[in-house]
């Protein structure tokens, strides 16, 4: 079965970048991009267990006539064949249900507020909301194309960790690109993480690719950040943990999101990981 | 919502081993918070809506008070679009909807946005009732709640009909109304894990009304005594309100694309049917609010206006009615149907009482009492919420025996002339109304992912018949995709009787490429991923086909078949009937 990417569409240059960005992501894994043109600033997308309503900065909306043309020549260009969507449910006349059955989603880190908000420090609510409730990870990407080199995967142990490092390994995999992992020594030490991931039954893999693990054991996490190669595709977990010790001892994903500008690649708390 | 589930751990109920026997129990206590928390929404929508009313009662008289319909629809509209962005329509299809497409899932937003938006467009006199937007929040109440502990669809459907089951018999008082409404419009079955959540709900609905409102029947009245020719005459009361139901709902939708068409902003449209009201509403106070007091009126026999007003305040509550909430105000219109019934009712009355002034017929309140029910049944398409609506606001069960029949004359009317109520005729029309164990419902259920099959034996286009020939016989199947053998492009089909004229002829095994004998993509059928199986099954029988190849992104992905439909179908049925 087609591996699938969701990209909402934004025809302006902003938009354009973030469609590069989603078929050089596509090209590198062999997956089919399937754009939704908006046709009104309001959609829904229904997961297992809730909704995430979008609403779109207006700039999505601008320009209809061209906005299928552009799109099909951007994907084109990567010698791929992009796939539209119409939604065809509706919660309400000007309320699209749009489709949730992909493997990945493409946005950038704000897609309600002005484009003029979108920088490093920022994601937008609804791009959180889909992040808490998809299935699926969603790329998030950053603002000028930039083709990635390499893999960088966040590895804490945690469980949305372990389905980074999966994602991490399926990717090098597919793209034959160097992968690396960060991990920065807290509470568990690199013994308990090489236990975790034997226990994952991924020690083989991990084996059998030539992985370069990064182990952080001084220094503030933010520091050791510089370390993370600027042509990686950055791949982490998110909102693995309960809200009151995110907010007693912050987040890992808000230091990553607010101190690198690569495109990140986020598997949130309900992602399920998939052998594609 | 799963950043809190350190704390569902120890406080969600669903994963207490004592529930794990039996979710009945689960859903009954789950239910019950429901059925409370939606009935306090209903009160809380009830007096603010008084609050309201109070404070702009004194300048109702003033010569510019019919602006005030007009600013509350405006603001009502803005409020939901601009602020809340909700984007929905009047909330009791959308509950439809969640329950029959979504499993019952609903936006937080909407446990208050209705509540505040037709609060503002009632309040402020546009015509409307409070109904509709109590079971929106009810039930979004419900689904939220379903939600928060981790419940499954089946479990978060059946507490959002204990929402909507609490609100209407809370702002009703009025219990086995909201447990038959909820059933009979909102779930559309009626399933025993169903009715006991609901029926705690709604007894929960209606405490909290009784606790904090008093134990009060709506509309009182007096004993009615009702003979077989007042039974009789029901049959043509039940008619008439079926035609009312039908103008009413045909109205409503009329103004609703009239509206649309015009090129101004939504709130924009909504003040101008505000005004409208307003100025209706100038001549015949009748037409705003939600209007209870004059059915109270009818019902005791002192609306004291002529046949003539009587019947021209039926059309103009409809014209009010169809200007509020068609073009953008926001509320229901449980409460409108109510004041139309029972001004048909007491028009009906004084004809036949001109018509045949010697015959002995009960009392104008009686007529009010069965035109709305007949009114409500009609446009609902719900007889049986009609009738115990009726005698649970009025408390008059006497009236029992012609509720039963112009209700259900009423109902059966309308369908014939209407098929679908108002509620769900849009959903009907964009297939989106798919009720359990019926066959769209079992269709919509199942994917073409589920039903694929991928064990068939692929084929190149430049491969020669002598090689094709060992594949056939290694293969079960008859039909082989054909694929570019640089791309791997879907090109065709291939099957045995596009072989048949060769293969006594081994001559030519090494002369024949596939390509040259296979059906081309233009020649075949094909389906995506996307397809829906009732598009599917209708290609299929269109085309006489038992087969068809799924294609995505220009490849080959497997085949369909109708015989592994039919034996998912059957599995999908069973699991549906059996919840």
């Amino acid at each position: 079965m087609a591996v699938k990417l969701l990209h909402i569409f934004r025809n302006t240059p902003l938009g354009r970048e973030t469609l590069l960005q989603s078929s050089y992501f596509c090209q590198k894994i062999d997956a089919l991009p399937v754009i939704y043109l908006p046709v009104s600033t309001k959609f829904l997308m229904y997961f297992e267990n809730s909704i995430a309503q979008v609403d779109l900065d207006d700039s999505y909306l601008l320009f209809p006539e061209t906005a299928q043309k552009h799109a099909t020549e951007i994907v084109e260009s990567f010698g791929l064949t992009p796939g539209f969507i119409e939604p065809k449910d509706f919660t309400a006349s000007t309320l699209p249900d749009i489709p949730i059955n992909f493997n990945f989603m493409c946005c950038p880190r704000s897609i309600s507020d002005l484009s003029s908000k979108i920088g490093l420090g920022y994601i937008g609510p609804r791009v959180r909301k889909i992040v808490n409730s998809a299935h699926f990870p969603v790329l998030i990407t950053s603002p000028v194309y930039k083709p990635w080199k390499k893999i960088a995967v966040f590895f804490g142990g945690s469980k949305n960790a372990v389905n980074a490092l999966k994602l991490g390994f399926y990717f090098a995999r597919k793209t034959k690109m160097p992968i690396e992992i960060f991990t920065k020594i807290e509470k568990i030490s690199k013994h308990d993480m090489e236990n975790i991931i034997e226990k994952e039954n991924l020690k083989k893999e991990f084996d059998s690719l030539e992985i370069k693990w990064n182990i952080f054991d001084k220094g503030s996490f933010e520091e050791n950040l510089y370390s993370i190669p600027h042509d990686a595709l950055v791949i982490l977990g998110a909102y693995g943990h309960g809200l009151i010790k995110e907010i007693m001892f912050g987040s890992k994903m808000e230091i990553i999101q607010t101190v690198i500008p690569n495109n990140l690649l986020i598997a949130g708390p309900e992602y399920v990981s998939h052998n594609y | 919502m799963k950043r809190l589930e350190p704390l569902k751990k120890i406080y969600n109920p669903a994963k207490w081993s004592f529930f794990k026997f039996d979710d009945r129990l689960l859903l009954i206590l789950i239910g019950a918070i429901v059925g409370i928390s939606s009935g306090l929404a209903a009160i809380a929508l009830n007096r603010s809506l008084i609050a309201i009313l109070d404070m702009l009662h004194h300048y109702r008289h003033l010569w510019w008070a019919f602006i005030l319909p007009g600013i509350g629809a405006l603001l009502s509209s803005v409020f939901l679009d601009k602020i809340l962005k909700e984007g929905a329509g009047h909330g009791v299809p959308e509950v439809i909807y969640s329950v029959s497409r979504r499993g019952g899932l609903i936006r937080f937003r909407s446990s208050f946005s209705r509540l505040i938006s037709s609060c503002l467009t009632i309040g402020s006199g546009g015509s409307a009732g409070p109904e509709a937007p109590v079971v929106m929040s009810g039930a979004a109440i419900g689904s939220n709640i379903a939600s928060f502990f981790s419940l499954n669809d089946r479990q978060r459907i059946t507490l959002v009909g204990c929402g909507a089951a609490g609100a209407i018999s809370s702002i009703f008082n009025a219990p086995i109304a909201g447990m038959v409404f909820t059933m009979e419009v909102i779930l559309g079955e009626w399933s025993t894990v169903n009715i006991i959540p609901i029926a705690i709900a709604s007894v929960a609905g209606t405490e909290i009304s009784r606790i904090l409102n008093g134990n009060q029947i709506a509309f009182e009245h007096a004993s009615f005594n009702i003979g077989l020719h007042d039974t009789l005459i029901c049959i043509e009361l039940a008619l008439i309100t079926a035609i009312v139901s039908i103008i009413l709902t045909r109205l409503l939708r009329q103004m609703h694309s009239i509206s649309n068409k015009i090129k101004a902003p939504l709130w924009v449209r909504a003040g101008i049917g505000g005004c409208v009201v307003g100025i209706m509403g100038f001549f015949m106070p009748v037409v705003l609010g939600e209007g209870y007091h004059f059915i109270q009126d009818m019902i005791n026999g002192t609306f004291s206006t002529g046949i003539l007003i009587a019947f021209i305040a039926v059309f103009a509550k409809i014209i009010a009615t169809s200007f509020t909430l068609g073009w953008g105000g926001s509320g229901g219109i449980f409460a409108p149907g109510l004041v139309i019934g029972s001004l048909t009712g007491i028009s009906f009355c004084r004809i036949i009482h001109m018509l045949w002034p010697d015959v002995s017929w009960m009392n104008e309140g009686c007529f009010g009492l069965l035109g709305m029910a007949g009114v409500i049944s009609g446009m609902l398409q719900a007889p049986l919420t009609g009738i115990f609506l009726i005698v649970e606001i009025t408390g008059g069960y006497e009236v029992i025996l012609p509720l039963i029949i112009v209700s259900s004359i009423s109902s059966t009317l309308c369908c014939f002339f209407e098929p679908a109520s108002f509620y769900l005729k849009d959903l009907i029309k964009n297939g989106q109304l798919l009720r359990p164990g019926t066959d769209a419902r079992v269709l919509a259920d199942l994917s073409i992912v589920e039903v694929i099959e991928t064990d068939c034996l692929r084929v190149k286009n430049n491969m020669i018949l002598r090689d094709f020939i060992t594949i056939i016989q290694k293969s079960k199947r008859n039909h082989f995709p054909v694929e570019d053998h640089k791309t791997g492009f879907f090109l065709g089909m291939i099957n045995l009787d596009n072989v048949k004229p060769y293969i006594f002829n081994d001559m030519v095994y090494d002369a024949i490429l596939l390509e040259q004998i296979m059906n081309t993509e233009t020649d075949i059928d094909t389906i995506s991923l996307e397809d829906d199986l009732s598009t599917v099954l209708k290609l299929m029988d269109s085309q006489e086909l038992f087969s068809l190849p799924v294609i995505s992104n220009k490849k080959f992905v497997g085949m369909i078949s109708k015989a592994t439909i039919l034996n998912k179908y059957r599995t999908e049925l069973m699991i549906q009937s059996t919840k």
